[in-house]
């Protein structure tokens, strides 16, 4: 039903991103920040599945608090002339880093072990053979 | 387990509702990098457009001192080009007045015509032709020639071979002699048709054929000559 809802989703969302005006250039760079924080979010709340502690409020208050909020910084680096969004793209670019990291390892255990107990497996056929 | 199935919906919808946002935003913005052109203004952020403007403004200052010096340039040539022509303009006319004075140059005007011719009783002499053109200087003749020989100020006047023949101006010439003169027709003619002591009467006493015709058009060719001065020069000034 998730995954169900997940795929309806992405592709509602595409179909209405596809048929969207076009936002001036002025405003995409706030926009490219918050879809990094966006995805930040989304891949922290994969890794936080995996680790068995995610909480649904917890993912949404972060995906759109950090999208709001790193918009929000980056307007203020533009009054004060500081590219404060270069900071917000590395904090989060990071942290996508880490959580992707995470998920490869835990897939990797999940692989090694599961090949570990197929040859268990094989050897017990090879030695009751 | 109907509150599983409750908090799997919610979470369901939340889940469906993000993604929404998500891709939406996410086409949105690949959209806009994929169709707006950098370099159309309307695209250019203030910073941008200021630095640009700026620029601009830079290069037209530029340019505009450019143009000032190239016109203020054009100007002073101008200038030089008004002041050359006005002295070529004087020069040209110095010119003619030296030509017109020298003899360089056809002229024409209102004057007399004199006619000697040699008679049975006597020949005309360089003498009478001198004393002519004399007369005719004193009486402010501007220009004349004998027999369209242009008499200048280096002319002679010398008899040849006898009196047969009299070179003017290092030319050789036969009777009859026509002397053209311009100037005053009037005053020309009345000096020289003096009683008695006029060029004509004594001529005429001396037996010469003279005959004055005042004439409105008279044209007297110009110096035919070389007019080369091998001993003469401006003298120099000693600083």
């Amino acid at each position: 039903m998730i995954i169900v809802a997940i795929i309806l989703g992405c592709i509602v969302g595409a179909l209405i991103g596809m048929n969207s005006p076009i936002i001036p250039y002025t405003y995409s760079g706030y926009l490219a920040i918050a879809i990094i924080a966006a995805l930040d979010s989304v891949f922290g709340g994969i890794s936080s599945i995996l680790n068995k502690n995610f909480d649904l409020k917890i993912f949404v208050s972060g995906f759109f608090g950090n999208a709001i909020l790193s918009i929000l910084l980056t307007y203020l680096g533009q009054k004060l002339n500081v590219d404060i969004y270069l900071a917000a793209i590395v904090v989060f670019v990071g942290r996508m880093f880490n959580n992707l990291a995470i998920i490869r390892r835990y897939y990797l255990e999940k692989f090694v072990k599961y090949r570990n107990s197929q040859n268990k497996k094989k050897e017990q056929i090879n030695t009751d053979k | 387990m109907k509150k599983v199935k409750l908090n799997n919906m919610a979470v369901s919808f939340v889940m469906f509702i993000v993604c929404v946002c998500l891709m939406c935003v996410m086409f949105m913005q690949f959209r806009t990098v994929e169709e707006t052109d950098i370099t159309d203004i309307k695209n250019m952020r203030e910073a941008e457009l200021r630095k640009s403007l700026a620029e601009w403004k830079s290069k037209y200052e530029e340019v505009e001192e450019q143009l000032n010096n190239t016109n203020q340039k054009i100007k002073e040539y101008n200038e030089k080009i008004g002041k050359s022509e006005e002295a070529a303009e004087l020069i040209d006319k110095e010119l003619e007045q030296s030509n017109l004075a020298v003899g360089k140059t056809d002229v024409e005007g209102e004057g007399v015509v004199i006619t000697l011719k040699d008679t049975e009783e006597k020949d005309v002499e360089g003498w009478d032709l001198l004393n002519l053109i004399n007369e005719l200087k004193y009486a402010g003749a501007e220009a004349i020639s004998v027999n369209d020989v242009r008499i200048i100020n280096t002319s002679e006047i010398a008899d040849l071979g006898g009196y047969s023949y009299i070179s003017v101006g290092q030319q050789r010439l036969e009777g009859p002699y026509v002397v053209k003169a311009i100037g005053s027709q009037a005053y020309l003619s009345s000096i020289l048709n003096l009683k008695d002591s006029g060029y004509v009467d004594q001529s005429k006493s001396r037996g010469i054929d003279v005959k004055v015709e005042p004439n409105k058009k008279i044209e007297i060719p110009k110096y035919n000559g070389e007019m080369a001065y091998k001993y003469l020069k401006v003298e120099e000034e000693t600083k």
